[in-house]
């Protein structure tokens, strides 16, 4: 029996997913408000006020920030500025406030380094596949062998290794400043003008470095995925039978193997590049690349609570809206997924 | 099989070979000499022109003068503005004139401070007018705005007639800021403190800021004239038509440009560098200072080297490397409103049994600064009239940088007569955990593991926590409530230079406040505090010196603290790179530095 899905079933389903990542963003955003308003990493006010300041001017910080108001009424304040719709205006931008720290709206400040998020993301993301599929598919094929072996090994290797670690020692050996073998562009090099999209023949060289360190450990993930998944659809039947009809043996792993075998990775890809365009901290601080990952690290330090809920509710949406994209395309995929 | 072993002797000789690519390659040029001081340094010579690049891990916290509170906003802030008073490289006890004229003249009665100004000191485009000293006024008033939050308006200039008490809406006018003419300033006092607002006339909030063009910015609240900020210095941070300063790139990056209505001839400094970039984010501490000492063009921002790497700096880089008295006191603060260290034997012993050399070890060792045994710094008016850099014999606690368990054990004996739970051989016998929270990032972090072993020693429990640098003092050791007992981490570095803005805001006890004290012991003796507010009004000279060294011996004989280093700033540039170290700020002097 062949199952076949109502008309506009993908519309729906794509509605019904918005709405979801909508109800999603609201809880994220109040979970993120309660936790670094109740238990923030240092007083803000202080911070701002500096050293013996008087009750007084402690006070009138904490007017300034909103902070003498109730949670509640805080948190109502922010959402009506976060949401892109007034019952007066209609529709409006997203407004995430004020940097407690210094001022700078949060939106700008993030889309500002959106693109060296993304493009150090990008990037890894292409470095990590062009490495990671073919190393899982040579040590399937040559299972057992010493080409898997060493292959598996390094992984292993690979994803214990910590990135910030990983970082480091890759700038001592290779980076044109203070490397031993001045191979790479190292920490420092990325400009603070221009980005990989605007600019690539001056920006891609400054991230090559960046690149690799990110890509290490998610190459070698993905190398023992693949390879697992590959092994497991090699032994199907559907196999067999296409060696036995006579196929070239290439044929067979590619086209029929690897097709299979791949799928899932379309999965776990959207929501590492998700998790990542809200910003790769570590890669980010060992190469003074100026993305959200550090803006997020530092706001948390100086408990700056509008430019943390800036980039949190930013990396949230990316990974609702990647695991979205790689639903619709696992459903074109995949005649057997329903929706 | 015989193919197995060869092939892992195969990997393991390419593995080897790895590492020693890795390892070997390294230049053995061991420089001969001592590491330089900047204490008594002479201004050299520079070559004009060039360009430096300024690597920091953060930003600066603000351009507006104002608001201006961190030593690297220090450093770029007196690179582009001048202050009515400011620091010469070669003498960081007496300020001289800067946009002042002359020296501040002083009242008999101490209740006013008559200051003349230069004249031909121009503010940047887009304002491009003369200073007067209604600029110096409004800079000031602003300060007192809920507006412009700054911490030293009232702490430091409160007692200026007619200042507010709290924090004014709009920038309020300030009868006691007079300006009979362009060229004169005069403050007008409640209390005889001239000689300390004098002092402070170097602090950033007298940088002279133009009413017309400012007001706009500073109508708002927050003030956004921290983004357009107009300049008196040499430097001038890059901007467009409308002044908003297009050159800073919040946490990425400052370009500073020549200033074009600096004159010269106005100015002490010499401005050899054509510009000054700023590359920020360099969080990596090791890594930035690696590149300055092999690299070309580069100097250090904020943040001191590690340890290591000092080490490194101090033997294979000796001309790249500065050591410049900071001018602060790190110290171990006890919680003398809490037991036991109510107790005076109790501190005392304490004192007595810390290793503080194993402390400074941790910081890099002798190199990093001298053992500090009380609470003025070298450097300050007033440390040779207490004793110098050695302790009187007759605080014997405080004699043996190493520590001394047989004193320690005689004051622990004194404190189990006081009724303190003790045993025979002198270890704290008491059951509960005091609390001790820490900064989680290293080197305090060593140093805090370091003291909790000191007070491990004569047994004492504690519950030993780590907390961000800010969270220790805005959350723990800066709020009373809190109930610390030990904070391992603080210290206090200069304002200006003066004793009293060491020993006023840390041990008086009128000086304790609910958020953001800086009286972490909470020490609160009353005579003590009655000879400080005596102290603060007399005038700068020997006799006000003599005062407070007398107080801090008197602080010290009460043992609220264990103060275990007088920190030097380690600075590090390039080898073309001839960085003059500013002993004010004890930052790189932007105004003086040259390349080779």
């Amino acid at each position: 029996m062949i199952f076949r899905q109502p008309p506009f079933a993908m519309a729906t389903y794509i509605v019904r997913r918005l709405l979801w990542m909508i109800v999603l963003l609201l809880v994220i955003s109040f979970l993120t408000f309660l936790i670094f308003s109740k238990l923030p990493s240092a007083d803000p006010v202080s911070l701002r006020a500096g050293r013996n300041a008087t009750p007084e001017l402690r006070a009138s910080i904490r007017h300034t920030f909103g902070l003498d108001k109730p949670f509640f009424e805080q948190y109502r304040i922010y959402l009506a500025k976060l949401v892109p719709f007034d019952t007066h205006k209609g529709f409006k931008p997203p407004d995430f406030g004020y940097s407690y720290q210094n001022n700078v709206n949060v939106k700008a400040q993030i889309l500002d380094r959106l693109p060296a998020t993304a493009g150090l993301a990008l990037g890894g993301v292409v470095v990590w596949l062009l490495i990671g599929i073919p190393v899982g598919i040579i040590s399937a094929i040559r299972r057992g062998k010493l080409s898997d072996r060493i292959a598996m090994g390094g992984a292993l290797v690979a994803i214990s290794a910590p990135v910030y670690w990983l970082g480091l020692v890759m700038q001592y050996l290779f980076s044109s400043d203070i490397g031993k073998v001045h191979i790479f562009k190292g920490s420092g090099s990325y400009p603070n003008t221009g980005s990989l999209f605007t600019d690539p023949f001056h920006v891609a060289p400054t991230l090559f470095l960046p690149w690799l360190v990110l890509a290490t450990a998610f190459a070698a993930i993905y190398a023992r995925f693949l390879r697992g998944n590959l092994l497991e659809v090699m032994a199907e039947d559907y196999i067999r039978t296409a060696r036995a009809k006579g196929l070239r043996e290439r044929t067979v792993i590619f086209r029929h193997g690897v097709r299979s075998a791949i799928t899932p990775i379309v999965t776990i890809l959207g929501l590492d590049l998700g998790i990542l365009l809200g910003g790769a901290i570590l890669t980010e601080s060992v190469f003074n690349i100026p993305g959200i990952g550090r803006l997020a690290f530092d706001s948390i330090q100086k408990s700056d609570l509008p430019t943390v809920q800036g980039t949190v509710i930013m990396g949230a949406f990316f990974i609702i809206a990647l695991n979205l994209i790689v639903d619709i395309v696992y459903a074109f995929l995949d005649p057997r997924v329903r929706y | 099989m015989m193919r197995t072993p060869k092939r892992v002797a195969m990997l393991a000789a390419l593995l080897a070979l790895a590492l020693f690519v890795a390892a070997c390659g390294s230049d053995n040029n061991d420089e001969g000499g001592s590491v330089k001081s900047s204490a008594g340094q002479k201004i050299p010579q520079g070559k004009q022109g060039g360009e430096v690049t300024v690597l920091s891990a953060g930003d600066v916290d603000y351009m507006d003068p104002g608001q201006m509170y961190y030593t690297f906003g220090y450093m770029i802030g007196y690179s582009v503005n001048r202050a009515l008073y400011s620091f010469k490289p070669d003498n960081a006890e007496k300020p001289v004139p800067d946009i002042a004229a002359s020296d501040p003249e002083i009242s008999a009665d101490k209740k006013t401070i008559t200051v003349k100004l230069k004249s031909g000191i121009k503010f940047s485009p887009p304002v491009n007018r003369a200073v007067t000293s209604k600029d110096i006024k409004y800079a000031m008033e602003r300060v007192f705005s809920a507006n412009v939050p700054n911490p030293y308006a009232t702490g430091y200039f409160g007692t200026i007639q007619g200042a507010p008490k709290t924090p004014a809406k709009g920038i309020p006018s300030i009868p006691g800021i007079q300006t009979p003419d362009d060229q004169t300033l005069v403050l007008k006092l409640t209390e005889a403190k001239a000689a300390t607002i004098a002092a402070a006339l170097v602090m950033p909030l007298t940088m002279p800021v133009p009413e017309e063009y400012a007001k706009t910015f500073d109508a708002k609240n927050p003030s956004t004239y921290d983004t357009h900020v107009v300049f008196t210095g040499p430097y001038m941070v890059k901007n467009d038509a409308s002044g908003n300063l297009t050159g800073w790139k919040r946490a990425k990056s400052i370009e500073l440009i020549r200033n074009p209505s600096w004159d010269k001839s106005t100015d002490y400094r010499p401005a050899y560098l054509d510009k000054i970039h700023v590359d920020e984010g360099n969080a990596d501490a090791t890594v930035a200072s690696r590149r300055i000492l092999n690299g070309s063009a580069l100097m250090q921002g904020d943040g001191a080297p590690p340890a290591p790497v000092l080490k490194q700096a101090a033997t294979r880089f000796k001309n790249q490397l500065v050591l410049v008295p900071a001018g602060g006191t790190r110290y171990v603060a006890m919680n003398t409103k809490l037991k036991p260290f109510d107790n005076l034997n109790v501190r005392k012993a304490v004192f007595a049994i810390f290793d503080r050399n194993a402390m400074r070890l941790t910081r890099g060792g002798p190199i990093v600064g001298d053992i500090a045994w009380r609470y003025v710094p070298p450097g300050i008016p007033g440390f040779d009239e207490a004793g110098g850099l050695n302790p009187p014999s007759d605080l014997d606690f405080a004699q043996n940088p190493a520590g001394d368990p047989a004193v320690a054990k005689k004051y622990m004996l004194a404190a189990k007569d006081d009724g303190v739970p003790v045993t025979a051989d002198g270890k704290y016998a008491g059951k509960e955990k005091l609390l001790m929270i820490a900064t989680n990032a290293d080197p305090g972090k060593k140093s805090a593991q370091v003291a909790a072993n000191q007070f491990e020693k004569l047994g004492f429990k504690l519950n030993f926590r780590e907390v961000t640098q800010d969270a220790l003092y805005t959350k723990f050791c800066g709020v009373p409530k809190a109930n610390v007992n030990i904070c391992p981490n603080v210290g206090f570095f200069k304002d200006f230079v003066d004793p009293e803005s060491f020993i006023n805001p840390t041990f008086n006890g009128e000086n304790i406040l609910p958020a953001n004290n800086t009286n972490w012991p909470q020490l609160d003796v009353d005579s003590l505090n009655k000879a400080i507010d005596a102290a603060a009004i007399l005038a700068p000279g020997d006799e006000r010196n003599k005062a407070f060294a007398k107080i801090d011996n008197d602080i010290t004989a009460l043992a609220p603290a264990v103060p275990w280093l007088w920190d030097k700033t380690p600075l590090i540039e390039s080898k073309d790179v001839q960085g003059v170290a500013d002993n004010y700020s004890t930052v790189w002097h932007l105004s003086f530095t040259s390349l080779k």
